[in-house]
């Protein structure tokens, strides 16, 4: 199963720094021991509550829990750095974000440990199978900590899970990085912050992020149910004919199917009336200049597929971006797959990575003039005027002599995943061919 | 006269748009054939054949004429054009993802 | 009488040059039905299949115009929009973890 299988590229980070055990109080407030419950055992070989905690070489390791879409890779991850490095115990703790008595809170309690059993399980049985000698020393203890408290910003989150390190000699806490406990807000960042202050160590875990649903799926609104049923509508009569009664039928009807079923899904942002009639005024303005680059660069590239000799000198790119997510980052991508010589192979977050066929293509796309052109046809003429690329310094290259960055590729073999000099060459065919025998077998 | 004169520049035009999109279109069979791996092949796959498919849509659109089934067309290649770098995009993202590492000067061709 | 009926070169008309035209796209599409067969990975058949199918569209649209039988674009437009849905369907089901778009 690949779900069992650790993320790629753990190992490496698994040997975070470690600090000693006897972490000092974080803060005096803090020493109130009464905010946090005593850890409650449970799924099926859990063992009590941490009292001493083998004095191994690293101490027990805290993960906050939420039910998120990377939370069974953050878990395979902790258990294999848990087994890797010795640690006694694996905590997985939920921050409570209800108050005991409030109205709803046993629920809210009950499915907390729902969710803590789940994970307790896939935690054991990620220990179980793991290939440590130290996996069947780890234990697994869940707790749900801070609920007789209101808990309201990141320094109470922390306060609450520096007591709860302090009582199980925890000294390293695992971030899921789609973690955030309110609920909507953003709190990873703030919390990283904070817990950054502590005598703790925090990292999070190098789990693939898969794509945020939330993005999918979003609150119904007039406007959005509006210019959907519109433009289906003004489709649906375009391919039919439009002063035919029946086909003005058929198509109101069709449009209430479409607006009813897909509003929350197909538009992400709410049309607003100054905005995106603008928007669109504008990106007619960027239609004819991507044609004119697009047919500009196709002969350039024709020239260089029909040479007999084939100059191509193929490297991927990494470019940080600054035209926000969502539909800008689409059309800048799209923009550049479609501009010759370039080819966005990723979007994570707000870096590209490019694969450029030929060195002139990779200059004239760290030059960044169709990042220019997108934030304008977004933003406007006033946020077009940042610097590019390559004078904000957020490119690399990731391959052949000018490598400036190690290409981020899940080698197969767990071999050079080299970008660097030619020797490198060989490994990456070797590694490449065989993943091509595992293809074509399938 | 001009009514002829008209007729005939865009018949002649449709012709040099058919022949751009035949030539377009021959670059990226040429490109998917010769170059070395999958992402290159992305760049001509995803590229010279939209402008290749591009140009011969909007000769079709200029010969049937844009009042009736031509705007079909022009809607077809609106499309291609969205769609076509969207799908390469998956694809390459694809291997990617596999951990198909691309090809650089100096390794083995393939 | 249509554009298609206006007389070319030596009786030829412009349908049947863009006959001649679709049959260059189909010669075209044969070139990639090759890499779709030799691979050599899954990626690259999803590939050419996706330019074989971007080709059938514009060979479809062609053949329309020159027979005068606008209703091949319909079948052209459901064939880009399949097409599409087959390429992002293959590329998302051949990665395993992670999701593709």
């Amino acid at each position: 199963m690949a779900d069992a299988d650790p993320p790629p590229g753990d190992g490496a980070s698994a040997d975070g720094p470690v600090d000693s055990a006897e972490t000092s109080g974080p803060s005096a407030e803090a020493s109130d021991a009464d905010a946090t419950s005593g850890p409650t055992t449970s799924g099926p070989t859990t063992s009590g509550p941490t009292t001493s905690g083998p004095t191994a070489t690293a101490g027990a390791i805290i993960v906050p829990v939420e039910p998120t879409s990377t939370l069974r890779s953050t878990i395979a991850h902790v258990a294999e750095a848990a087994a890797n490095d010795g640690a006694p115990a694996l905590h997985l703790v939920e921050i409570a974000s209800w108050r005991d008595g409030d109205p709803e809170s046993d629920e809210r309690a009950a499915a907390a440990e729902r969710v803590l059993e789940r994970v307790a399980a896939w935690a054991t049985a990620d220990l179980d199978d793991s290939e440590a000698p130290a996996a069947a020393d780890v234990e697994v203890v869940t707790a749900v900590i801070g609920a007789d408290d209101y808990l309201f910003g990141a320094d109470d989150y922390v306060r609450v899970l520096a007591e709860y390190a302090e009582e199980n000699a925890a000294d390293r806490v695992v971030l899921d990085p789609e973690y955030t406990p309110v609920g909507n807000t953003t709190l990873l960042q703030p919390l990283e912050f904070a817990l950054s202050n502590t005598s703790l160590s925090v990292e999070t875990a190098p789990v693939d992020r898969p794509t945020r649903r939330e993005r999918f799926r979003t609150e119904a609104t007039t406007g959005r149910f509006v210019a959907l049923f519109g433009l289906s509508l003004a489709f649906y009569l375009l391919l039919g004919d439009p002063t035919y009664w029946f086909d003005a039928v058929t198509g109101v009807a069709t449009a209430a199917v479409v607006s009813i079923t897909l509003s929350r899904v197909s538009l992400d942002s709410t049309p607003a009336i100054p905005r995106t009639p603008m928007r669109i005024a504008r990106g007619l303005v960027y239609v004819p200049v991507l044609l004119y680059e697009i047919l500009k660069a196709n002969l350039v590239v024709a020239r260089v597929i029909l040479d007999p000799r084939l100059p191509i000198e193929p490297t991927l790119n990494r470019m940080r971006v600054i035209v926000g997510s969502g539909l800008p980052l689409m059309t800048l991508a799209n923009s550049i797959t479609l501009t010759p010589g370039t080819l966005t192979v990723r979007a994570r977050d707000s870096d590209l990575y490019v694969h450029s066929l030929v060195p002139w293509a990779r200059e004239g796309l760290f030059d960044g003039s169709l990042e220019r052109w997108t934030r304008f046809v977004y933003y406007g003429r006033r946020s077009a005027r940042l610097p590019t690329p390559r004078e904000r310094d957020d490119v690399a290259i990731l391959q052949g002599d000018d490598a400036t960055e190690e290409l981020p590729i899940a080698a197969a073999d767990g071999g050079a995943v080299g970008a660097g000099d030619e020797s490198d060459g060989g490994d990456e065919t070797d590694a490449a061919e065989s993943i091509d025998d595992e293809v074509t077998d399938r | 006269m001009t009514a002829a004169a008209l007729e005939a520049a865009r018949v002649w035009l449709v012709v040099a748009l058919t022949l751009l999109g035949l030539f377009f279109s021959f670059v990226s069979m040429v490109g998917v054939l010769r170059l070395p791996d999958l992402y290159s092949r992305a760049h001509t796959a995803s590229q010279a054949d939209t402008l290749g498919a591009g140009f011969g849509l909007a000769a079709v659109a200029l010969t049937v004429g844009l009042a009736g089934a031509g705007f079909k067309s022009v809607l077809l290649l609106f499309f291609i054009f969205v769609t076509n770098p969207t799908a390469a995009h998956a694809i390459a993202r694809a291997a990617f993802e596999e951990g198909i590492v691309p090809w650089t000067n100096g390794d083995e061709r393939r | 009488m249509s554009l298609v009926d206006a007389s070319l070169a030596a009786g030829y008309t412009l349908g049947d040059f863009l006959l001649v035209a679709a049959a260059g796209f189909a010669v075209l599409a044969v070139g990639m039905l090759y890499r779709a067969v030799v691979g050599p990975t899954m990626q690259d058949r999803v590939l050419a299949v996706n330019v074989l199918g971007t080709n059938t569209v514009v060979i479809l649209a062609i053949l329309g115009a020159a027979l005068g039988e606008p209703t091949f674009l319909d079948i052209a437009l459901v064939y880009a929009l399949l097409n599409f849905l087959m390429a992002i369907a293959i590329s998302k089901f051949t990665v395993e973890r992670g999701g593709v778009l």
